[in-house]
């Protein structure tokens, strides 16, 4: 699956998740800069992901995420 | 040498004027200064355990470079487990060895089955809880890539010793902190300004609030039995503005000290008494702790059970919430009182209403706000009759007598003028906060743009510098967290 269209549907998920109608997507934003996405709802949006693309994330990877860029290319490479 | 006896503020005099002033030249000397000046302070407390927190400190140091150096990825996690065992078992020796060892015995006992195995007289070596975390998470964030270990053991030793957070917090993460002891440090007058202010408002917050409350609590909680419930009522009341008063008064004033040396330690409280429920209180109350906890324990925990939907969020949550009580010391009511403030959670889980709250920017809370505020306030009070009962028996005695008619009787307490004087310290300080909650911390002042705020912020701190020399209770009182 392309990147553009990871982020698109990534959008769709959090945007649901969250309850927010003009989440920003690019690869700089962090959890911390958009309401709402806490420790706890954090856990559910990666639940959803893994359920949408079919994929399964270890601890480890999802610790070192500090960004949206970062998510999105680790949905990229277990896609591929 | 507590922060708020004349001994440490000659000790921090000298010290400040040696750092800022004779070791300010190369940063590795300064550190090796402030790495000294905080084993004088630790041994001044405790010299016994100064040996413990030194070796405990090179393991983690040494550990950290192997977990990172490795390419084995089981030996990688052999090394972080070896790491976590020597803490948590060094704490649950410490800390809990009475706790387990005990009721095992019993029931061996009444299986007729009898080892050598005796309660121990252990004394608890302070700041143990705090500095266990720090090096805990910084193995963690290795293990997981998260930061590179430093290879200077001056540096790390100094992380996880520095002075004004070392006996009771907060728990910064190696992260923020460990980058600022590898750059130079320069004296800023603004944010010492900022940070004596920080500071004064640490000392009122103890000396005039929390201690002068410990005071009537005290008489009240000892004779509760004898008087109305509603003077049970009024000393749980107090009693929850006193932890606070202590609590945060000592971090203010932790934090005030580490401001005045150039460092920007994480905030321990962000104004929790205008919480609009208890997961937002949880954001704003003894925060580098709630942050550790979730980091290494909520986390993972969800991870694990994030297939099971809302049911193993409860799960997770109760769990982190036991071991956050479990965490104040080896007493089943710090247990069932992390396990009430897991409970309190279920209704938001179930709900959905879990996302942070923000309140309106108006000088005045909403009605609703407010009641959400005070029914958060009084949740809190609740749990905190159990978290100061000595045991379980004493916290449903608490509850079954404060539940009766005399509540509405007016309290009877051992002063009424000295009580009136103390609610109306504790009216200030919720004021103050809720004028000054978009700030750092309660004195906090942007430059004074007009005469009104001038008058003002002099009125206040003339007001505060009164109190404190004429309400200030002697006997240089310890901090209530020290225990922990």
């Amino acid at each position: 699956m392309e990147r553009i269209l990871i982020v698109e549907k990534l959008k769709i998920i959090i945007s649901s998740i969250l309850k927010v109608d003009n989440l920003m997507m690019n690869d700089t934003i962090s959890a911390k800069d958009v309401e709402g996405w806490d420790s706890l709802s954090h856990m559910v949006i990666i639940t959803e992901v893994e359920k949408f693309f079919k994929i399964q994330f270890k601890l480890k990877e999802l610790n070192k995420l500090t960004n949206m860029g970062n998510l999105i290319s680790l949905i990229e490479l277990k896609l591929n | 040498m507590l922060f708020n006896s004349a001994i440490f503020l000659l000790f921090f005099t000298l010290f400040i004027l040696l750092y800022w002033l004779v070791f300010n030249k190369i940063v590795k000397v300064q550190n090796i200064f402030l790495l000294l000046a905080s084993y004088f302070f630790y041994a001044w407390w405790d010299v016994k355990f100064l040996l413990l927190l030194i070796t405990s400190s090179l393991a983690y140091f040494y550990l950290g470079i192997y977990i990172s150096k490795t390419e084995n990825t089981k030996w990688q996690k052999s090394l972080l487990y070896i790491g976590i065992f020597q803490g948590i078992g060094l704490l649950l020796f410490f800390k809990y060895y009475n706790f387990f060892i005990l009721p095992l015995l019993g029931l061996f006992h009444s299986l007729n089955v009898n080892f050598n195995f005796h309660s121990l007289n252990i004394i608890l070596p302070l700041g143990i809880s705090f500095y266990t975390f720090k090096g805990i998470g910084y193995l963690v964030d290795i293990y997981n890539d998260k930061i590179k270990p430093t290879n200077d053991p001056v540096i790390f030793l100094t992380y996880l010793s520095f002075f004004p957070t070392l006996l009771s917090g907060p728990i910064d993460s190696a992260h923020s902190f460990i980058p600022q002891l590898e750059k130079k440090r320069a004296f800023d007058f603004s944010q010492s300004l900022d940070g004596s202010m920080q500071i004064l408002w640490g000392f009122f917050k103890k000396l005039v609030v929390a201690d002068n409350c410990a005071a009537i609590t005290n008489y009240l909680f000892d004779n509760y039995p004898t008087l109305p419930a509603s003077s049970l009522l009024l000393a749980s009341f107090l009693y929850t503005i006193q932890l606070y008063a202590d609590f945060s008064g000592y971090s203010d004033m932790a934090i005030g000290f580490s401001r005045l040396l150039g460092f920007n330690v994480t905030k321990n409280f962000n104004f929790p008494f205008y919480a609009q429920n208890i997961a937002d209180f949880w954001q704003r109350w003894h925060i580098s702790l709630t942050s550790w906890m979730t980091e290494y324990v909520f986390t993972p925990l969800s991870f694990t059970f994030r297939r099971t939907g809302k049911i193993g969020v409860v799960f997770a949550i109760l769990i982190n919430f036991i071991l956050v009580g479990f965490w104040h010391g080896p007493n089943w009511t710090y247990i069932l009182y992390g396990f009430l403030h897991g409970c309190y959670f279920i209704p938001l889980v179930m709900q959905d209403r879990m996302a942070k709250v923000k309140l309106k920017d108006r000088l005045f809370p909403t009605s609703i706000e407010l009641v959400k505020m005070l029914g958060t306030f009084s949740l809190v009070m609740f749990s905190l009759l159990i978290f100061k009962a000595s045991s379980l028996s004493q916290a449903f005695s608490y509850f079954s007598h404060i539940i009766s008619f005399t509540v509405f009787e007016i309290p009877l307490v051992f002063n009424i003028q000295s009580t009136l004087v103390v609610i109306f310290f504790c009216i200030i300080v919720l004021l103050v906060e809720w004028f000054q909650r978009h700030k750092d911390h309660a004195l906090q002042f942007f430059p004074i743009t007009n005469k009104y705020h001038f008058y003002s912020r002099s009125l206040l701190l003339s007001f505060l510098f009164w109190a404190i020399i004429l309400w200030g209770a002697s006997g240089n009182k310890t901090f209530m967290y020290f225990q922990f």
